[in-house]
């Protein structure tokens, strides 16, 4: 049995209804997976705040989750609210 | 900042400008579509590229091209983008949609207009391309909010107070779909390629322009590795430079044909001719004596190869070769040979004039013009030629074209281009006793004293000769027959002499013989007259003797 840390960063633009749903299902889905063993650390960047960030990843559209660890690198664009989709999407799967 | 016009930012394509009044309408946006291949990507890194020459910084945002492929297209236009990044006049945002990226519901694009402000805002841009922005629909397609988002993305760069260019591809829904014509943009460009006769012609239009006149026809243009090269086709006007300097022909006996000095410096000549008039041979004998003068020659040979035209010509005494050596900066003589049929009319069109932006000739040789026309039908052929002399003779150029006449044209040219043709020169073949001698004549020349004589020509170790025809008895002859006819001719002049000289003496005589009679009568006259004054005297005398006799008697007798 392998036990994964994930390091998970979400780039919302301001806090729009689809980026604070966006942090809750994240959110909801790293309690789940810390449950079953996972480690899960999750980062919230405002690219308004920060917008060269938003240019070094080449962001267009937003809410968008990216694993950044382990490699390889995953994207998850939209309010993450279909769960399967998201882990599926972020290539994660729960033991 | 060089900038001519307030209201606008030069593109820095001339005929696109022209068509624009100046470029696009500044610090607002501009639409051009056009299907893939059209020339979208071209005329937006031109339009970025010159800005950033003109001092005004750019933003490139690709939704299609890597940046690296784009920055080696600008660099193939002579555009050094990769040091404009560096020095941080130029900024490209590679916005390509990640294709991996799983995409969910409620997706957002604020991230587009947050990085491009960053990128605006740190380079201090005024000009913003935003090419192939259709893609990024294609790439959230199954995304529900992506409307309003896109339509939240063309607001913002309505009011985001640059002069931008926002490309897409010939989509009619996509542009619609977010009131792009109608709504967003202050100016659109459509291009589009022409298939005609197999020969591929592009085109653009200004379809719509807020403020400001706008020509509608569609203007083509040339896309090559040399970039975007345009004619303001709808725009030309008659201002070419009047020129009171002579271009002497090099050929002695055809400058004496036209007043002495040759044609004025900026006009265009037409040597009209059938197979073997000594067209080319008249055009290169032009061209070498212009090289000799230091004048520079662009010859446009559409027939025949270099060598062909080169190896010909020295057989007749020109050598052309000479004046083609050494690099392009120095050389006399640009010999540039055209396929006729490789292109279509308006490619040629604005190649040779592309050609003739380049080198900056003096004189420009097109030989033979007709082999653009004959190969097609209807006006568009006649069109592009009087363009095309219309743009040389704008351009202040001396020209020099020829045009093939075929055997059964009876010397008619079908061109009918003859009002835009300030000299005209017909050459003919005269056949006579198996011999062919070479004839030629001014037709017209505008504003110079012309021999409206047929002279003859030959070839000779020296060049061309223009000699006058022998004008005898029976009309006018040429070559040997010339000689033989003058030979023919002085027995006839001897013998008319001789008979000249007789009837000189009978007139001489007769006129001694009339003069004897003339004095003999006057001598009879003045004896006859004597006569009667002497009769006329003895009755006066007469008649006084008895009066004085009356008198006598009368006083007697008192």
């Amino acid at each position: 049995m392998t036990t994964g840390h994930y390091q998970l960063r979400l780039y919302i633009a301001g806090m729009t209804p689809a980026a604070r749903r966006a942090i809750e299902n994240l959110e909801t889905l790293a309690r789940e997976l810390g449950r079953q063993g996972e480690q899960v650390e999750i980062q919230v960047v405002d690219i308004i705040e920060r917008p060269q960030l938003a240019e070094d990843e080449r962001i267009l559209a937003t809410p968008v989750v990216i694993r950044k660890l382990p490699p390889p690198i995953r994207r998850v664009v939209g309010d993450l609210s279909e769960r399967e989709r998201v882990l599926v999407g972020l290539d994660i799967r729960p033991l | 900042m060089t900038t001519a016009n307030p209201e606008t930012a030069a593109t820095g394509i001339q005929g696109l400008d022209f068509l624009l009044q100046g470029g696009l309408p500044r610090g607002r946006p501009t639409l051009l579509r056009g299907g893939p291949g059209t020339g979208k990507t071209v005329i937006s890194l031109t339009f970025l590229c010159h800005g950033i020459r003109q001092g005004e910084n750019g933003v490139l945002v690709t939704f299609d091209e890597s940046p690296e492929a784009l920055i080696r297209h600008a660099a193939g236009f002579g555009f050094a983008a990769d040091r404009f990044i560096e020095e941080g006049r130029l900024r490209i945002l590679d916005m390509r949609p990640d294709r991996n990226e799983v995409v969910g519901d409620y997706v957002e694009l604020t991230a587009v207009m947050a990085r491009i402000d960053h990128a605006l805002q740190k380079t201090g841009a005024q000009r913003l391309v935003v090419d192939a922005m259709d893609v990024l629909e294609g790439a959230f397609s199954a995304e529900i909010s992506l409307r309003g988002e896109l339509a939240r993305v063309f607001d913002w760069l309505r009011e985001c107070r640059t002069s931008s260019l926002i490309t897409i591809g010939e989509q009619e829904e996509f542009t619609t779909r977010y009131g792009l014509e109608d709504y967003v943009a202050d100016c659109v460009i459509a291009l589009k390629q022409d298939l005609d006769h197999r020969v591929m012609t592009r085109l653009l239009r200004v379809v719509k322009r807020r403020g400001g006149g706008h020509g509608t026809s569609e203007a083509p243009f040339l896309l090559d590795g040399d970039g975007i090269f345009m004619i303001p086709v709808t725009g030309s006007v008659l201002r070419a430079r009047v020129s009171d300097e002579h271009f002497s022909t090099g050929i002695p006996g055809l400058d004496a044909m036209l007043g002495g000095q040759g044609p004025y410096r900026g006009s265009t000549l037409l040597f009209s001719g059938q197979a073997g008039t000594g067209k080319t041979s008249m055009a290169a004998a032009m061209t070498v004596n212009a090289c000799e003068q230091g004048r520079k020659v662009l010859y446009i040979s559409f027939e025949e190869s270099v060598d062909e035209l080169v190896r010909n010509q020295l057989s007749i005494g020109a050598d052309l070769r000479r004046h083609t050596e050494g690099s392009e900066a120095d050389r006399r003589l640009i010999l540039q040979p055209v396929r006729a049929v490789e292109l279509g009319l308006e490619e040629h069109l604005m190649r040779i004039m592309r050609s003739i932006r380049r080198h900056q000739p003096d004189l420009v040789v097109l030989d033979p013009i007709s082999s653009l026309a004959t190969r097609r039908t209807g006006d568009s052929a006649k069109d592009m030629l009087l363009r095309l002399i219309h743009l040389i003779k704008e351009a202040g150029i001396t020209a020099v074209a020829t045009e093939l006449l075929t055997d059964d044209s009876q010397g008619v040219s079908h061109l009918d281009v003859s009002s835009m043709i300030d000299v005209w020169i017909k050459l003919r073949r005269h056949e006579n006793n198996g011999e062919m001698n070479r004839l030629i004549t001014v037709v017209k020349a505008r504003g110079l004293p012309i021999s409206s004589q047929v002279k003859e020509f030959r070839f000779t170790d020296q060049g061309l000769v223009i000699e006058d025809p022998y004008i005898g008895e029976s009309g006018i002859a040429y070559g040997t027959v010339r000689e033989a006819r003058q030979s023919e001719d002085e027995q006839v002049i001897e013998q008319l002499h001789t008979e000249l000289s007789r009837a000189m003496q009978r007139r001489h005589e007769l006129d001694e013989i009339n003069a004897a009679a003339e004095r003999l009568a006057r001598a009879e006259r003045d004896t006859r007259a004597l006569d009667i004054e002497r009769e006329i005297a003895g009755i006066e005398r007469r008649l006084a003797n008895i009066q004085r006799a009356r008198s006598a008697i009368s006083r007697s007798r008192q």
